[in-house]
């Protein structure tokens, strides 16, 4: 069951609250509903909502606010929009906006339910920027990074290179590295945090002194690189994505090092290692290991 | 200018320094100062020459003897023998497979002598960090001829009548672009670079980037004075920290020579040029997508029209091309349309690089005339399936060309010429040049699991039919290769990916469905086995299979034993070994180790026979 699950639906026409009522609800999903948006922000103060769906055209405040505010106040909290007007402009301009996706009206349940599902899988990937622990981000790194943004600052489209550069300090992008460049580059925390989602090469965790990427690409699958992967899950004790508790390796996946020849090929840090099998995964550890 | 009486070039590729031929350069310098070879003897560091998979490797001129997989240890010995004795040591050098003598020549290994570098011109040959060496082999005299005797529209006439087509995916003619940007006025307009290289199991443009980076550059340079573009950008995949080096020391070089910066050997045309890193999207590799990166954005595709060559980067006109087909430019202006179209046939002409990987014997990358058949490729450049040879050896299944948007084409289809028409009829596309091969010992199920999973992660979520469409396609296939497929399955599976072609916004939905599909047209037998059977006959979805040995076949030699994690298989020296069925967790290790063929694998249902007539050991 669904039930630890709370979604905000907000729409001034009630037959379209009583469906969503019905079919998210026969999902297993908590349900709350208002028609206007003072009440929706009144509720979403008063609770935690892991999802917002709305409608865009609304009498008083109107969707397009309720969701800067929801952005701004509640980053955590995945949004959808419901439109009659599902034209490209309008659908791009919500995306825009950091919203997940959009529902057209008139919708099957099955639409909705699919999109549910989904806005919540991608809204639980990207968790809210205070979840993440606070790491090792010290003042020379902060000065460091402040002299790096003056650098880019009137560079049209400096977003990414200046994340790079602080991701290469820090190591990782915690939330105060993300909101040090907000309000330096003036920029708002939400489309940071929407930017450093999408691209893979972005982490908000902090990583172990060594990076091992394994290369999930096509010639190493051919190659069976699952058999070394398996091994250094079981060497390390660690899942991929994350780091060994005393913090000396992180382990990725990462879709073709362009090494292929090699196959199948994992990174260190910078070196690379190919024809890999799980017998040299554990040789190849050890040169690391010793202190 | 010194004058030596050798060159050992030695490579420097990703793929070489991952055999650390950093180490191998470091042995060499040392021993030759020892020898007191200093004046005599020219170490290069190349770029990728291509033979990845035998480095580190070394062609010493002026003869071409061609050494491979070297470590520091060989060092002494072959500086002492080839430099000082003048005999070239036999044990390092290229062994036909199977045959055991030793082919010295770099121009007589069949991987080398059957391809026609165009666009690898310089590989193995030029320190890639040094302009003055690519300039010696005729090095920006194209862009000198395309600036000082031609021009803008003659520049657009040559390269629209050698037919080159854009070799990042979509084969469009990049004359045609170039002419579409060019009709456009505007104040600014964008000379783009694709280094995305997102395919996974392709790596021509990180070799081209490497290797030779002042080819792309004077490709980019003719382009930007055919459409009038005064600013550029290299869009490079952050993983690729060495053509990112190159690349930024090559673009110095060439502003320093006059080739970039303000009036450009001295015609009045300015081209400023930069680097941009991508930060892993493979989306981003389409070209909507890469512009909206560049903006530092999310990047998503848009929909077309506008085209980029009307409102681009900025929403400025912009044109985006390949690496490859960008370093194809320069011998096209410098030697006509009609040398380009020498090779190649009417509608594919010239040639491609295709990155050579998978089970193949010869793994590399190499670069063919466009015509030639997929088998040539394949047994004659590759040397066939890795370990076809051996008895009980492995056969050829497939070759996937066009990675996720690409498909499987069969051995009954090998006599197909590669060309953009004759692979599209297979169902597969030529794509980027990733070909990785496929034996027996690969299941196609799971394969087209594999670039479902790819391409439902890497969709970045706007339209829904990629999105959900290749969600619900992967939860099907995750159930077949699980053991809990329903017959009407690939028909359902058919269906949907006709529904998930023609409904979405991008080149990345539109093809997602292309594995599936073929690989259902070429095998649909292992879909049914898997489905009706509950067999995995190449052994890889765990669930579908169960390993025995074959007691007639089995030696016991114990590496089964040795290579066992779980300590399922038991037997004594040089008697068969036998499986536990209760311990194996069907990881297929004890299949690979074993050189004898001994090991079969049966369907799921026999497994659970054999746990029956086991009565359970109580602990
Ligand atoms: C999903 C997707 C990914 C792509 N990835 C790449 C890529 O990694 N490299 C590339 O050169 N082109 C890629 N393309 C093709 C580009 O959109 C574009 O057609 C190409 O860069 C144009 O250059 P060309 O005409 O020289 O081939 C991709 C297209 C799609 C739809
Ligand atoms: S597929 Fe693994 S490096 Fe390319």
């Amino acid at each position: 069951m669904q039930k630890d699950i709370n979604i905000l639906v907000v729409d001034d026409e009630p037959v379209v609250i009583n469906s969503c009522e019905r079919v998210l609800r026969e999902e297993g999903y908590n349900v709350h509903s208002a028609m206007r948006g003072k009440d929706a922000i009144h509720l979403m103060e008063e609770n935690i909502y892991n999802l917002l769906l709305t409608d865009l055209k609304m009498p008083e405040m109107d969707g397009i606010s309720l969701i800067e505010w929801t952005r701004k106040s509640k980053p955590s909290t995945g949004i959808v929009v419901i439109t009659g007007y599902p034209s490209q402009q309008s659908i791009q301009d919500v995306l825009g906006l950091g919203c997940i996706d959009y529902v057209p009206k008139p919708f099957t349940p099955v639409m909705l339910t699919d999109v549910t599902y989904r806005a919540l899988e991608l809204a639980k990937k990207t968790p809210p920027l205070e979840d993440f622990p606070v790491g090792d981000f010290t003042p020379e790194m902060a000065l460091e990074l402040n002299s790096i943004i003056n650098n880019y600052k009137n560079m049209p489209g400096n977003l990414i290179p200046v994340l790079q550069k602080a991701q290469e300090i820090v190591g990782y992008l915690p939330p105060e590295v993300q909101k040090q460049i907000s309000s330096k580059l003036k920029v708002p925390v939400a489309e940071i945090h929407s930017v450093v989602s999408f691209y893979s090469f972005f982490t908000m965790k902090q990583r172990g002194k060594h990076l091992i990427r394994v290369c999930e690409g096509t010639a190493c699958y051919v190659k069976r690189v699952s058999a070394v992967l398996d091994k250094l899950i079981s060497e390390l004790d660690v899942k991929v994505g994350e780091m060994t508790t005393d913090r000396k390796f992180s382990l990725e996946s990462v879709r073709c090092l362009g090494a292929c020849g090699l196959a199948p090929v994992m990174m260190i840090d910078q070196s690379t290692h190919g024809a890999m099998t799980p017998m040299k995964v554990v040789e190849v550890l050890d040169t690391y290991k010793q202190p | 200018m010194q004058q030596y009486r050798a060159h050992l070039m030695l490579c420097g590729g990703t793929g070489c320094i991952a055999s650390e031929s950093l180490k191998v350069k470091e042995a060499l310098s040392a021993e030759i100062k020892k020898r007191g070879l200093e004046n005599e003897v020219n170490v290069v560091f190349t770029g990728c020459n291509g033979f990845c998979a035998e480095g580190p490797i070394m062609t010493v001129y002026p003869e071409g003897i061609f050494y491979e997989r070297l470590t520091e240890k060989d060092i002494p010995f072959l500086v002492e023998e080839h430099l000082l004795k003048g005999r070239p040591v036999e044990r390092l050098m290229y062994k036909e497979p199977e045959k055991r003598h030793a082919v010295p020549a770099m121009k007589d290994i069949p991987f080398f002598n059957l391809q026609v570098l165009r666009v690898l011109r310089n590989k193995g040959l030029i320190d890639p960090e040094k302009i003055e060496e690519y300039i010696a082999r005729d090095g920006y005299m194209g862009a000198a001829k395309a600036f000082t005797e031609m021009t803008p529209a003659e520049i657009v006439t040559v390269v629209k009548d050698s037919g080159l087509r854009g070799r990042g995916g979509a084969g469009f003619p990049t004359g045609l672009k170039w002419e579409l940007a060019g009709r456009v006025s505007s104040d600014t307009k964008y000379m783009l670079c694709n280094g995305d290289e997102g395919d996974p199991g392709a790596f021509m443009d990180r070799s081209v980037m490497e290797a030779d980076p002042h080819s792309v550059i004077e490709g980019m340079i003719i382009g930007a004075r055919a459409i009038g573009a005064n600013k550029g950008v290299i869009y490079v995949r952050a993983e690729y920290p060495l053509a990112v080096q190159r690349l930024n020391l090559a673009i110095e070089q060439a502003h320093e020579a006059g080739l970039l910066g303000e009036d450009i050997l001295g015609t009045g045309f300015n081209f400023d040029l930069s680097i941009y890193l991508g930060a892993g999207a493979f989306v981003c590799g389409e070209e909507t997508a890469l512009m909206r990166s560049i903006e530092g954005k999310r990047g998503m595709p848009i929909p077309r029209p506008p085209f980029p060559a009307q409102k681009g980067l900025w929403g400025k006109p912009s044109v985006l091309n390949n690496v490859e087909t960008l370093a194809q430019i320069a011998p096209i202006i410098l030697h006509g349309s009609d040398w380009y179209r020498s090779l190649g046939t009417e509608k594919s002409s010239g040639t491609k690089v295709f990155a050579l990987t998978g089970a193949i014997s010869n793994v590399g990358l190499v670069e063919v005339p466009m015509g030639i058949p997929l088998r040539t490729i394949i047994n004659d450049i590759g040397g066939g399936v890795k370990g076809a040879r051996k008895k009980g050896g492995r056969t050829f299944k497939a070759v996937q060309m066009g990675g996720p948007s690409g498909g499987c084409i069969p051995e009954s289809l090998l006599d197909t010429p590669v060309t953009y028409e004759d692979i599209v009829q297979t169902g597969a596309i030529i794509g980027s040049g990733g070909m990785v091969v496929m034996d027996d010992s690969n299941c196609m199920v799971s394969m087209a699991r594999f670039f479902l999973e790819f391409t439902a992660d890497e969709s970045c979520g706007k339209c829904p039919p990629c999105r959900i469409g290749t969600k619900v396609m992967l939860d099907m296939l995750n159930d077949i290769t699980e053991g809990n497929g329903k017959e009407s399955d690939i028909e359902t599976l058919q269906d949907l990916c006709g529904d998930i072609i023609s409904t979405s916004l991008c080149g990345l939905g539109q093809t997602a469905p292309n594995p599936v599909l073929t690989t259902i047209k070429y095998f649909r037998e292992e879909y049914e086995s898997h489905i009706k059977d509950k067999w995995c006959k190449a052994g890889v979805c765990r669930s579908l299979c169960t390993f025995i040995v074959d007691e007639k076949v089995c030696t016991g030699c114990g590496a089964c034993q040795r290579a066992c994690t779980q300590g399922a298989v038991t037997g004594e020296k040089k008697k068969p070994h036998e499986i536990n069925q209760e311990l194996c967790i069907q990881c297929r290790a004890c299949y690979d180790a074993c050189k004898f063929g001994s090991i079969n694998i049966g369907p799921a249902a026999m497994r659970e026979g054999l746990l029956k007539d086991t009565p359970a050991v109580s602990v």
